[in-house]
């Protein structure tokens, strides 16, 4: 345990740009365009007034029925979480492509052989990788976003009270401000789950190319599928060749990328907005649906296999 | 028991054979040099017994096989594979920090002095260093494990001569006991042979010669022959002739001292003279 501590740690040393630096400067760069944003509406708007169904008004606070206030104040507090989503895409292209180098890198820099040479299990590394990849990364993005999204809430009340529009004893009183973190962080079980096949899949081609893993990894699926398709349509194969894009490249490659269950399978009622924008209870709700489909599952095996795979390709992998 | 026991060792490539039905077996206390020329199979055999590629034959290293039983071996056993193999990123602080973590048998503050014996600084990172002070911190590194056998595969390629010649000084001052086996390859053969207990050298995935130290003495003799007698030296078959200001060198494998010495000037061949007699005509 206390092995798979320092290793973990060693992949964050050598990783600290993607897995920390990185959504610290997304959410520091999103802040500021909001506050910037509000600063310069909240001071056209004093100046100015703002224009409401043809109306000019400069105090929101006779404008504004109590019912729409409440509204936008509970909007606000279920939906604020929603504003660092660009930061969970930030990660699905962080883990794809730290994935992609995990088992490569050190055989081009042959560092591998100094790896080797502790008393250090392949399977220990690999599992180590992939704990990086599917826990420690989702976590530290999640903090951040809670972070980013607490700050970006906070500035939205202050610039709504600057404008006549007192919110924040509203939404600060409101549970769901408050659960809503927990309520993303609930989901990173389900994105362990679904982003194996193409985590499996990346770190499988990245222990066993020579060179040129990302051509390997992307080139090769999207190659055999674009042929597929051509010959599907030349000689009336009559294959489902929607069904392969989506359950076999889609799934291989796309994984990674947070909430992309919602478009690779049909979890009953789909996923959709409540009038109060994206409320993430119900989000959580869906995502968990997810468990229950085979597709889910199907992708489990086949990850497994392929780190089963990586790890096997590790240990005998001659160098040379 | 002995560290290393090789009996049928075989390793193919393809078509090739880079090690070809090897046995030998290095005990407690060697130093023992595995000599021979790019190709010979000297690193598939060193591979193989640190069970980093897969081999045909018996080959146990310390009665364990580095095949099935990699993880328990690699407690016991340290290796310099490659000069400056120490990942880019890493930090002096860091690499320490993590060998300590995941070696149960590292010793840090042992480390942390030999690194003050050097220019390293806690907070440097690998890519910031040349390859002679990469080498150094690995050597450091390996110094403060107190493993049973040291496999160095061409450690010191490429460094000047001041890093080569500290790299085995602190080797055989601070590191090496009766306890301890090291196991060397390496093609700066003059730099080696004094601190050597034993000698190897392979060709075409054979060996050629095995024997210790003392035994080379013993077995090989060069003689300075002037030219009147170098028909009658001939006549005992030295194994190598060349040329040094008119007179013949001759060496010989086998023929007594006693017998050699009315023949001219005696002295003990140098491993690399021995080695390229041996080798003659390897990539004709």
């Amino acid at each position: 345990m206390n092995t798979m501590k320092w290793l973990v740690k060693r992949e964050f040393w050598e990783h600290k740009g993607g897995f920390f630096w990185a959504p610290v400067c997304v959410g520091a760069i999103m802040t500021f365009f909001l506050a910037a944003t509000l600063f310069v509406g909240v001071a056209m708007g004093s100046k100015h007034g703002i224009h409401i169904n043809g109306n000019v008004v400069t105090d929101l606070n006779g404008f504004m029925s109590a019912k729409d206030k409440a509204e936008f104040a509970s909007g606000l507090a279920t939906g604020y979480m929603g504003m660092a989503s660009p930061m969970f895409l930030v990660l699905g292209f962080v883990v794809f492509f730290f994935c992609l180098g995990s088992l490569f890198d050190e055989r081009k820099d042959r560092s591998v052989l100094f790896w080797k040479s502790l008393p250090v299990s392949d399977s220990a590394t690999v599992l180590s990788k992939l704990a990086m990849a599917l826990a420690v990364a989702p976590l530290i993005t999640v903090v951040v976003a809670t972070i980013t999204a607490v700050v970006s809430m906070l500035l939205i009340c202050i610039a709504a009270a600057t404008m006549g529009l007192n919110i924040c004893g509203q939404v600060l009183t409101s549970p769901s401000a408050y659960i809503a973190p927990f309520q993303v962080a609930a989901i990173l079980p389900v994105y362990v789950l679904w982003a194996l096949p193409t985590v499996g899949w990346l770190m499988m081609v990245s222990a066993w190319a020579r060179t040129k893993p990302f051509l390997w990894a992307v080139g090769v699926p999207v190659l055999a599928g674009a042929l597929l398709s051509w010959f599907n349509a030349m000689f009336d194969f009559n294959l489902n060749m929607s069904w392969f894009w989506r359950n076999i490249i889609g799934r291989g490659l796309l994984s990674v990328a947070p909430g992309s269950w919602f478009g690779l399978t049909d979890v009953a009622n789909g996923l959709h907005a409540n009038e109060n924008g994206a409320d993430f209870g119900s989000i959580l709700a869906q995502s968990w649906q997810v468990l229950a489909t085979a597709n889910l599952w199907i992708g489990v095996a086949v990850g497994a296999a392929m780190i089963y795979a990586a790890i096997r390709l590790r240990r005998w992998k001659d160098e040379g | 028991m002995p560290m290393l026991n090789v009996s049928g060792l075989s390793k193919r490539f393809g078509a090739l054979r880079a090690v070809n039905e090897v046995s030998f077996a290095v005990s407690e206390g060697e130093i023992l040099g595995l000599i021979g020329p790019n190709g010979s199979g000297k690193t598939t055999t060193l591979k193989a017994a640190l069970g980093l590629v897969p081999f045909d034959g018996e080959l146990k290293v310390l009665g364990l096989d580095p095949r099935t039983q990699r993880d328990e071996l690699m407690q016991q056993v340290c290796f310099i594979a490659d000069v400056a193999v120490l990942p880019r990123w890493i930090r002096v602080c860091e690499v320490v920090d993590f060998v300590a973590g995941v070696h149960p048998k590292f010793d840090k503050a042992k480390c942390e002095r030999y690194i003050a014996h050097t220019k390293l600084s806690p907070r440097m990172k690998v890519k910031e260093m040349s390859k002679g002070m990469i080498v150094q911190l690995h050597l450091a590194i390996v110094m403060a494990i107190d493993a049973k056998l040291l496999v160095l595969d061409e450690p010191t390629l490429g460094l000047d001569i001041l890093y080569r010649k500290q790299f085995y000084q602190n080797l055989l001052e601070d590191y090496f006991d009766e306890e301890k086996t090291i196991i060397i390859t390496t093609h700066q053969v003059e730099e080696v042979e004094h601190i050597l207990s034993d000698l190897m050298f392979i060709r075409d995935g054979k060996i050629v010669l095995s024997a210790t130290m003392d035994e080379v003495g013993e077995r090989f003799t060069e003689v300075m022959v002037p030219s009147e007698k170098v028909e009658s030296a001939k006549s005992l078959k030295p194994i190598d002739e060349r040329q040094v200001f008119g007179k013949s060198v001759l060496l010989f494998d086998g023929v007594p001292r006693a017998q050699l010495a009315g023949l001219g000037e005696t002295r003990n061949v140098g491993i690399a003279d021995l080695f390229v007699a041996t080798m003659k005509g390897t990539y004709a």
